[in-house]
């Protein structure tokens, strides 16, 4: 499997310049022009660019398919020596499924909503062999044990809204390797899940891959991904192939400029700008939250949802705290009743020593203008019909009290300091990226001079290379301004770029918290060490494939509505014990300054344990 | 699988392709308008004095040029009856033209009084959800599930069969409508990024509301109001077919229709086709117009 | 579960309908209608007057009408609670009589009109549907805008021109049978089964070409937006991910068909449910321009005639009768699809 075998290896599937276009009403679209990419027998090839680059086009087209109204327009797609372009729709069907599978990346409208999944495998399984109704359930049980799905007897009969992301995905695979296809093409097979489970899935499809014989066409965004698991990169850029070799040699010096842009953050980060050899800045905590717990109510029921229990964290000036964890751990829940934009049900929250939570909201106007907030999605924050310049003098004229030219002035310094350009100031925000969209909610946040800014998640949907830019602007404002952040992410390769400090949550609670050299390097408590290492760092050179992954976390998050009394890793953790089960885990300060919620890791068990 | 995010609505036809619809759809309402504005004044007759012969046929298609000519010529002094007489002798002509003036008026007056009132109470419940809003919406939701033509007939027969009245009933019955649609695009867009947003600057609720949320929730409202304004001619038209909408002899074109009605199985068509014609396209031109203004939203 | 569902939405439906029951006794007394004076005359006497007033029941306090009307007051007689809809105050005879005559010719011209509208509208729709954009589409789309915003009465007069004047093919607008023909005995109340059931071919043959005309009306009307609805859940099925990734797994191509078929069906059903409600109320145009003495015309001659019990009857049994149509199609739409939860 080593990479550079590839080349000798018989070509499963090969594409030549191929090209396809959409005819839409505004004109003409060609997202893919000439490209051209062929997969050797057993090679697990990925396949990088760009949302909207045409990747996904690109997988459709390797089975002769278009979503309309888009339209092959030349090219050859090579398959065992014929041509998809030249067959007719019968021969494709056959081949569709049979010998090339395929899996995406939303598995669950993918799944058709109204069948049983295991009707859905064994109609595959049919389409492709004489196998009766019973030999096809059989089949379908059997897959889905192969991709790992507890109970399989049972879950054939389930519906695909009642499996999670993860599930849903593992379905899809099943009733892709069905037939046991020669190639297998996974479009961002995990966007959606979460780490944890996403590492547990693309180790799951590789064995699979490895007991069916099929190739693989691995597309993805995230270079942690590729560098794990494929032997072979090829870079989909402008419509064409514009890089395409072995994995180590591509994430070792990288050719093409836009190669290089991609792996721009990971450089840097391999470069030694990490935070992680700063010192934590000293001094009086700026924000200091205690006990914060939040529980939301279930309409119609008195059951609750704990999204926060108990949880303690302060930030100090100039400093950043990150905050990771998988979704549903109350990372962003933190965030917003950091800013009263949820009412925490207990707990308190100072600013500076002054309180903040339980204040009238008359008196809490006042401190927005101390701390600010950039959500997630840079598109949704910004009000559609409002201009830059508006959306920039909201700030200002809620707490200040310039004049309408020295508003003007600010507008354009804010502007400047974020790097947009200044003569955009009276067009709508709808026509600039999401990297520039973004830049703009951070000029809103930093306009009337705010001490603490609340990062949620916000370079969670750009595309690589323009996380390297914001992350940098971010490090620069700090510089400048003093701020001081709570970076809420999942991505541990841009906390460890910016932050000083990291929290690591999991079902509402702090379950260890330190600096990042200290958790990043050593992680103590069990959820820690998972997240840690299911995390796939873009290096070709320690593949996970390669190595022997220790032992990790099991099965699914609880419900939060129904959270176990114990510990609440107990039901997934490989060093649970009757005890963990049974009592609640305080967060308990270790000798080196970190604090971990962990009986066991505390009296030293796990010690050499990973 | 995903695609551009621009080539991905592939729903209704191409806008491009439509166009032609939208134009009819313009010239329509744009006559209509005109003829509300101006009718009294282009009028051959007065269309509420039956001073005329009655159930008169309208001349014949090939005799138009010549009537035209002489029209234009002065060859012929009285006016022609372009659409014909009908059987109290009314000229049939000067009331289909003359009705935009009764028919648009109610049905924009009811539409915008309905469009006001809905709007509010719907940015009002979507936004401030509590009890009170919530019982508001239980009596729009009791309100909505009248049969709309029948409690419409009820209303303005017993309240008296007068312009006003009409204008209230329709209002009435519109306003859950527009109550619906606001709030549920209001309960969209209050959880919306740029509405924390606004909160986190330290915005007060009543401004996040008016000022963000508002402008933003109006579409719905502003899209159906084209559905509604044709749905309310014909509404219109249909009480006074039956006898419960505005008195004779106010040119109406569903009370000529009606007048009418009686005659046509006599084989006398024209006294009820020709309004019909003019509500037909009316109508049609509104939905054509509401129908491109939803596309025009969508995308 | 299934059972629990059904039961509290008709605990919901009393509900809604016992609210608007209460709501339209009082509107359409606060309104400034004066039914006495329509029953006496405007000249009459205080006295006689009076008498009517007493006759009517209006002199008593309009709690105490209230409480007659739902039957909850044993002395006044019985009420709804009962299941009295009260007396016409015109013909003097029960409402529940009278609607119990009228309801069955409106509900069979929906049920026919429904039936022959999907019958044309459905296929039309997933035609339009399969090439988006293409000159079927077009011509389709335009078609069901214009059918949908139509005045039904009057395409009726011109139907009745066309087909009973000029051709000649369809009898005189003037009910479900013509004057001559005597009704088959009354056993459920639907003229074309009791003709069935009485055996008189001739006489079902009848009424079904006295229905020929309002049912070929209320089709147009109805065909305009079951069109529309058709073609956008067929269009949105056709290009679900679901159905290209069925395409993807080399499924054969009855059952991708199959597949998106089921997926547009199931919001269909719903909305022709909200159709079918609504047309319970607006059938009454088209019934007035045949004269088929349905319940949309007995609406009209009790507005008309101010004849309150008769109003009030007309609109309880038009949203109860809704009401149990859309639990209905609520029930199939549950079957289609199993993501919809009974809650």
């Amino acid at each position: 499997m080593k990479a550079d075998v590839a080349a000798t290896q018989r070509t499963v599937l090969s594409v030549h310049n191929l090209r396809v276009r959409y005819d839409t009403p505004s004109g003409a679209v060609t997202p893919l022009r000439d490209f051209s990419l062929s997969i050797g027998e057993r090679e697990v090839v990925g396949l990088i660019g760009d949302a909207g680059s045409g990747k996904s086009t690109a997988a459709l087209a390797m089975m002769g398919l278009v979503r309309p109204p888009g339209r092959l327009i030349s090219g050859q797609v090579l398959f065992g020596g014929q041509d998809l372009m030249e067959m007719d729709e019968d021969q494709l069907r056959a081949l569709r499924g049979k010998d090339i599978g395929i899996i995406v990346q939303n598995p669950r409208s993918a799944l058709n909503p109204m069948l049983r999944i295991g009707r859905q495998i064994g109609n595959v399984y049919r389409a492709h062999s004489d196998a009766s109704a019973a030999a096809a359930r059989d089949r379908a049980i059997e897959m889905l044990r192969l991709v790992g799905i507890n109970d399989p007897e049972r879950r054939v009969a389930a519906y695909a809204h009642e499996l999670s992301g993860g599930m849903a995905q593992r379905a899809l695979i099943a009733m892709a390797l069905s037939s046991e296809p020669r190639l297998l093409i996974a479009d961002e097979p995990t966007s959606g899940l979460d780490v944890t489970i996403q590492a547990q899935f693309l180790d799951q499809m590789w064995d699979s891959v490895q007991q069916t014989g099929s190739a693989i066409l691995l597309i993805s965004q995230d270079l942690g991904i590729i560098a794990n698991y494929c032997d072979r990169v090829a870079v989909l850029h402008d419509g064409r192939i514009v890089e395409d070799r072995p994995a180590r040699d591509f994430f070792a010096a990288p050719e093409h400029p836009y190669s290089r842009d991609i792996l721009g953050l990971q450089r840097a980060a391999a470069s030694g700008v990490a935070r992680t050899s700063e010192p934590v800045a000293p001094g009086e905590p700026l924000v200091e939250v205690t006990a914060l717990a939040k529980a939301f109510p279930i309409h119609g029921s008195d059951k609750v949802v704990q999204a926060l229990q108990s949880v303690d964290l302060s930030v100090g000036p100039g400093e950043t705290l990150g905050l990771v964890g998988e979704s549903g751990s109350g990372k962003t829940t933190v965030g917003r009743c950091l800013l009263r934009l949820e009412e925490p049900t207990s707990g308190d929250i100072t600013y500076r020593g002054a309180p903040i939570s339980g204040i009238p909201k008359e008196a809490l106007r006042a401190f927005r203008r101390k701390i600010q907030i950039v959500f997630q999605d840079p598109y949704d924050s910004l009000n559609p019909r409002w201009t830059i310049r508006r959306v920039l003098q909201e700030p200002l004229d809620l707490h200040t009290r310039l004049g309408k030219a020295e508003k003007t002035a600010r507008i354009r310094d804010l502007l400047e300091m974020v790097g947009l350009d200044q003569a955009l100031i009276d067009d709508k925000p709808r026509g600039l990226g999401a990297s520039a969209m973004q830049r703009l909610n951070i000029a809103r946040a930093i306009a009337v001079d705010p001490e603490f800014i609340v990062l949620d998640e916000p370079t969670s949907v750009l595309a690589p290379q323009a996380v390297t830019g914001l992350i940098a602007l971010l490090r620069k404002l700090q510089k400048e301004l003093g701020l001081s952040y709570l970076f809420i992410s999942h991505d541990l390769t841009t906390v460890r770029f910016l932050c000083h400090r990291v929290a690591v949550m999991y079902l509402g609670q702090i379950v260890e918290v330190g600096r990042v050299g200290q958790v990043f390097e050593d992680p103590q408590h069990p959820y820690a060490r998972a997240l840690l290492s299911a995390h796939l760092f873009p290096d070709p050179t320690r593949r996970r494939v390669d190595q022997d992954v220790p032992e990790s976390l099991s099965g699914e998050i609880p419900s939060p509505v129904d959270l176990p009394r114990g510990c609440y890793l107990a039901g997934r953790c490989p060093f649970a014990v009757d005890r963990c089960r049974s009592e609640a885990q305080p967060l308990v300060a270790l000798e080196d300054g970190r604090q971990v919620r962990c009986w066991r890791v505390i009296e030293g068990d796990l010690e050499g344990a990973a | 699988m995903s695609l551009p995010a621009d080539l991905q609505r592939a729903e209704a036809p191409p806008a491009r392709r439509i166009d032609w619809l939208f134009w009819i759809g313009v010239s329509i309402v744009s006559v209509v308008v005109f003829l509300a504005l101006f009718a009294p004044y282009v009028v051959p007759y007065d269309p509420t004095l039956a001073a005329h012969r009655p159930s008169m046929p309208p001349p014949a298609l090939s005799d138009w040029p010549g009537l035209w000519w002489g029209r234009l010529t002065g060859a012929i002094e009285a006016p022609p009856h372009w659409f014909g007489t009908d059987a109290n002798g009314f000229d049939l002509f000067s009331r289909v033209i003359s009705a935009p003036r009764v028919d648009l008026t109610i049905a924009l007056v009811a539409n915008a009084l309905s469009l006001f009132l809905g709007v509010l109470l719907g940015l009002v419940a979507g936004y401030f959800r509590n009890l009170l809003t919530e019982g508001m919406m239980r009596v729009s939701d009791v309100l909505q599930s009248f049969p709309v033509f029948i409690s419409a007939m009820i209303l303005v027969a017993l309240a008296g069969r007068s312009t006003t009245n009409i204008v209230i009933a329709l209002a009435l019955l519109y306003t859950p409508i527009y109550i619906r649609l606001t709030r549920a695009e209001v309960m969209t867009q209050r959880v919306r990024g740029y509405v924390e947003a606004a909160r986190a600057l330290g915005n007060r609720e009543s401004v996040i509301a008016l000022r963000h949320v508002l402008p933003n929730s109006l579409a719905p409202a502003l899209i159906q109001s084209s559905v509604t304004i044709g749905f309310a001619i014909l509404l219109t038209a249909g009480l006074s077919f039956v006898g419960a909408g505005v008195r004779p002899p106010a040119p109406e074109w569903g009370l000529m229709i009606s007048t009418g009605a009686n005659q046509i199985i006599l084989g006398e068509w024209w006294p009820s086709v020709f309004p019909g014609i003019a509500i037909s396209l009316t109508v049609f031109g509104f939905a054509v117009l509401g129908n491109a203004l939803e596309r025009r939203y969508e995308s | 579960m299934v059972a629990r569902y059904i039961f509290r939405r008709i605990l919901v439906g009393t509900v809604q309908i016992l609210s608007l029951v209460i709501a339209v006794f009082f509107l359409i007394r606060l309104l400034p209608a004066d039914p006495v004076s329509r029953f006496v005359g405007l000249n009459s006497s205080a006295e006689a007057y009076a008498q009517a007033e007493r006759n009517l029941g209006l002199d008593r306090p309009l709690l105490t009408q209230l409480g007659h009307y739902l039957g909850v007051l044993p002395s006044e007689g019985p009420g709804l609670l009962q299941g009295s809809l009260g007396t016409s105050w015109v013909t003097g005879t029960p409402v529940l009589t009278e609607i119990g005559q009228a309801l069955p010719i409106t509900i069979e011209l929906l049920t026919f009109a429904f039936a022959v509208a999907l019958l044309i509208s459905v296929p039309v729709g997933m035609l339009a549907a399969l090439r988006p954009g293409g000159a079927a589409d077009r011509g389709v789309f335009a078609y069901s805008l214009f059918a949908g915003s139509q005045p039904e009465f009057w395409w009726g007069l011109l139907f009745v021109y066309v087909f009973f004047f000029v051709l000649g093919w369809a009898p005189a607008p003037l009910g479900v049978l013509s004057p001559l023909t005597s009704p088959p005995p009354p056993v459920t109340g639907f003229i074309t089964l009791d003709s069935l059931i009485a055996g008189r071919p001739d006489t079902l043959f009848e009424v079904l070409h006295h229905y020929m005309l309002p049912v070929a009306t209320m089709v147009f009307i109805l065909s305009g937006p079951i069109i529309k609805m058709v073609r956008q859940n067929m269009v949105r099925a056709l290009g679900s991910d679901f159905v290209l990734y069925a395409r993807c797994a080399g499924l054969p191509k009855g059952q991708v068909a199959r597949y998106a078929l089921r997926a547009a069906m199931a919001p269909s059903v719903t909305l022709i449910g909200i159709l079918y409600g609504f047309m319970l109320g607006g059938a009454v145009l088209i019934e007035s321009v045949f004269s088929l003495g349905g319940l949309g015309q007995y609406a009209i001659r009790s507005v008309l005639a101010f004849d309150y019990p008769a109003i009030q009857g007309v609109i309880l049994v038009i949203t109860a009768i809704s009401l149990l149509v859309y639990l209905a199609l609520d029930l199939i739409h549950a079957v289609i699809d199993p993501r919809v939860a009974y809650g």
